[in-house]
């Protein structure tokens, strides 16, 4: 069962020098369970995606859809305010820096057992030992003395994990995790990943993972959506995108990162050109600008979704059967 | 082999960081008696995680800082000692590249002003400053009308590019590449990494390329260093290092990276390191990875494992090579 649905998701930031389309007609699933990657340029609207479905962003956002259905309920029919409670219980998010989570001003403790004793309505002794054993959950060494602490006496590692501590803390059905481990070591990224995974395989939540770097995908999600210029330009299982990817904005994704057994000397494809400037996206396909096979009707038209399997599915015009028969180059 | 470039023998750079409880002061050692060369028109790739020093070596090797010990030889002049006059003419052979292509550009210049200030100040002649400029500005793949613009006209990889025709401007020999590529889109990073590459070739340059990014490292580098609290603890060709890879801290951080392959993915175990880096503030005798190091032996915490040769020019900081 999907327990996310999203159709014909828009969402556009009205500015002082005009409407920022940040995100342009997209719809995409969740399965119960599932590990969801979703990738793409920076600016192609991945967080924004997440933050319109969970009803973050600021007032003057615009955001409309013809379903947002979250485990069998209506989002859409929700006011912004009875969405945001969905947060902390049945959504958990976690973000590239923990200080977006965590208040600076209360201790570790504080901000685990607050939520606690909201939306699962435990006393202060209930809630400590939750919090306790949370934290035993994410690994953190020594948890009696890290509840008395701040997030500044923490390493980015320790916050990164009480934060994910506090995304899991009322068992969300849902994970939302944009760039978790960007701003980690890849050592401690290794140990986050790990836990994420295990607390998925106990848990049996569906986590959505937001990141710009295809190795973090390749081991940790099962399907992957690729976005460019506020769509998605590409969507498949993971093995349908690593190793048979339709679209030119996929192919360059994969190319422009080194090989696993690349040798010195072999010379990366680099993308040419810049992403759209989203005040003013292109009138036909939004990569068009940068694409090295670009046709006329390219500039003219948005490209359909081009079904090719029951999970892989492509925005280009390349897949209509009067185009040129185009393969991935490396 | 060649004449190295630059030979650096035992650096040490510290940082005083307050007092301990008995008044005494107690020092960061941020690089710790490292040794290591860097042939002329080679790229050495210097990879390690947040705090092991990587930067400081940069800045130490260019004199942006005086080195607290060691030497840092110079086409066979010692220029650790040196004082801020003395270094001057040295500097001009030597640059870096910052990661931060938004704050490493004063926004109030314009584009040609910022390549220009450089030759600027060493009184290069203006009409040599104006052609060189325009030289630079389609060596980094820039177009003239771009001259006159300011920075923030201009998007993170462009930025990268304005930085480098700076950098570029003295003709220097040896240029420090400080993560150039971290605050880049994937796609962008290729093309800063592939007109590196291409200034390399055409004149020659000796790069520092510092990055957490190590297949990057493995693309770009000829030969890779591998840093720990402050000390080099593996050192080797690039192929030799990424397939016959010694120390433990090395295998730990090779397998922590994310492969970018699925099926690869799935059939590679990865080691995960416990614990975090520590500080390296008034760090305990023996070696520096004692303490996460599944290997551990009571040796390891008494001496400090020298660097050594286990294969031709592949060097080794471990106990278990003794
Ligand atoms: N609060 C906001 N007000 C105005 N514009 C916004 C706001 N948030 C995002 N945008 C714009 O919406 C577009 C999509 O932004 P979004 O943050 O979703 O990108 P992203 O894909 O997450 O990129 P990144 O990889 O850099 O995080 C961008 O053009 C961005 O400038
Ligand atoms: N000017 C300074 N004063 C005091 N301590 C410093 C100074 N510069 C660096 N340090 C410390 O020296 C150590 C090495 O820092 P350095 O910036 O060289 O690390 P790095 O390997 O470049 O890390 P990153 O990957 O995060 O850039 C760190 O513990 C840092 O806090
Ligand atoms: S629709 Fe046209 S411009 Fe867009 S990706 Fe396909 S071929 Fe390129
Ligand atoms: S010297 Fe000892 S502690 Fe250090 S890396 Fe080698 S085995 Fe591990
Ligand atoms: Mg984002
Ligand atoms: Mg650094």
């Amino acid at each position: 069962m999907n327990l996310l649905e999203v159709k014909n998701l828009n969402t556009s930031f009205h500015i002082g020098v005009g409407t920022v389309h940040a995100v342009r007609g997209i719809s995409f699933h969740v399965a119960q369970g599932e590990s969801v990657g979703i990738v793409g340029e920076s600016g192609s609207g991945k967080s924004v995606t997440m933050l319109s479905v969970t009803g973050l962003l600021p007032d003057y956002a615009e955001v409309s859809a013809d379903t947002i259905r979250f485990d069998g309920r209506e989002l859409t029919k929700l006011s912004r305010k009875e969405v945001r409670a969905l947060h902390g219980s049945e959504i958990g998010m976690i973000f590239q820096d923990p200080m977006t989570s965590l208040n600076p001003l209360f201790t570790v403790e504080n901000q685990l057992t607050e939520p606690l004793k909201l939306h699962r309505r435990m006393d202060k002794r209930a809630a400590r030992a939750r919090a306790l054993e949370l934290l035993r959950q994410v690994d953190i060494p020594n948890p009696e003395a890290r509840l008395k602490q701040y997030p500044h006496e923490l390493s980015g590692g320790l916050r990164q994990r009480v934060m994910i501590a506090m995304a899991i803390a009322c068992e969300p059905k849902m994970i939302i995790a944009d760039e978790p481990t960007t701003a980690l070591d890849v050592t401690i990224q290794a140990q986050i990943l790990e836990l994420l995974q295990t607390l998925k395989r106990e848990s049996n939540a569906s986590i959505i993972m937001i990141t710009h770097d295809m190795g973090v995908i390749a081991s940790m999600c099962s399907r992957i959506l690729v976005m460019y210029g506020g769509a998605v330009c590409e969507q498949g299982d993971v093995r349908e995108i690593f190793y048979g990817a339709k679209h030119p904005y996929t192919w360059g994704l994969l190319n422009s990162i080194p090989k696993v057994h690349q040798k010195r000397g072999e010379k990366l494809v680099p993308i040419v050109g810049t992403p759209p400037d989203m005040l003013q996206p292109p009138a036909g396909c939004p990569f068009s600008p940068r694409c090295r096979y670009c046709m006329p009707v390219c500039r003219a038209y948005m490209p359909p979704v081009t079904a090719l399997s029951d999970t892989h599915s492509v925005a280009c015009h390349l897949m209509h059967p009067k185009a040129p028969k185009i393969g991935r180059e490396d | 082999m060649a004449q190295p470039l630059i030979e650096v023998k035992s650096l040490k750079m510290y940082f005083p960081v307050g007092n301990n409880l008995f008044g005494r002061r107690r020092q960061l050692k941020a690089v710790d008696d490292m040794t290591f060369e860097l042939y002329p028109g080679e790229t050495f790739g210097l990879v390690g995680e947040s705090g092991c020093g990587k930067t400081t070596v940069g800045r130490a090797l260019v004199r942006l800082y005086r080195p607290t010990g060691g030497q840092i030889f110079y086409r066979g002049t010692d220029i650790a000692p040196l004082d801020e006059k003395a270094v001057q003419p040295w500097r001009r052979k030597m640059q870096m590249i910052f990661q931060d292509p938004y704050a490493s550009l004063n926004p109030r210049m314009t584009v040609s002003s910022i390549i220009a200030e450089p030759m600027r100040l060493q009184q290069v002649p203006e009409a040599e400053i104006e052609a060189r400029v325009a030289e630079l500005i389609g060596q980094v793949g820039l177009k003239k009308d771009h001259l006159n613009r300011y920075p923030h006209e201009f998007s993170g990889g462009q930025r990268q590019r304005i930085g480098i025709a700076r950098a570029l401007a003295m003709r220097p020999e040896f240029v420090v590449c400080d993560e150039p590529i971290s605050a880049l889109d994937v796609s962008i990073q290729a093309q800063v990494i592939n007109m590196l590459e291409e200034l390399q070739q055409r004149m020659g340059m000796t790069y520092l390329f510092v990055s957490h990014d190590l297949s990057m490292v493995r693309h770009i580098s000829h030969r890779v260093g591998v840093m720990y609290l402050g000390h080099m603890v593996e050192l080797a060709d690039v192929e030799e290092l990424y397939s016959h890879m010694q120390h433990p801290y090395t295998r730990a951080l090779m397998s922590a990276v994310p492969i970018a392959d699925p099926d690869l993915a799935a059939q590679t175990k990865r080691i995960v390191l416990q614990g975090d880096v520590p500080q390296p503030i008034d760090p305990p005798p023996g070696c520096p990875f004692a303490s996460r190091c599944r290997d551990c032996r009571p040796v390891c915490r008494e001496a400090r494992p020298e660097l050594r040769q286990v294969a031709p020019g592949h060097y080794v900081a471990c106990h278990l090579y003794d």
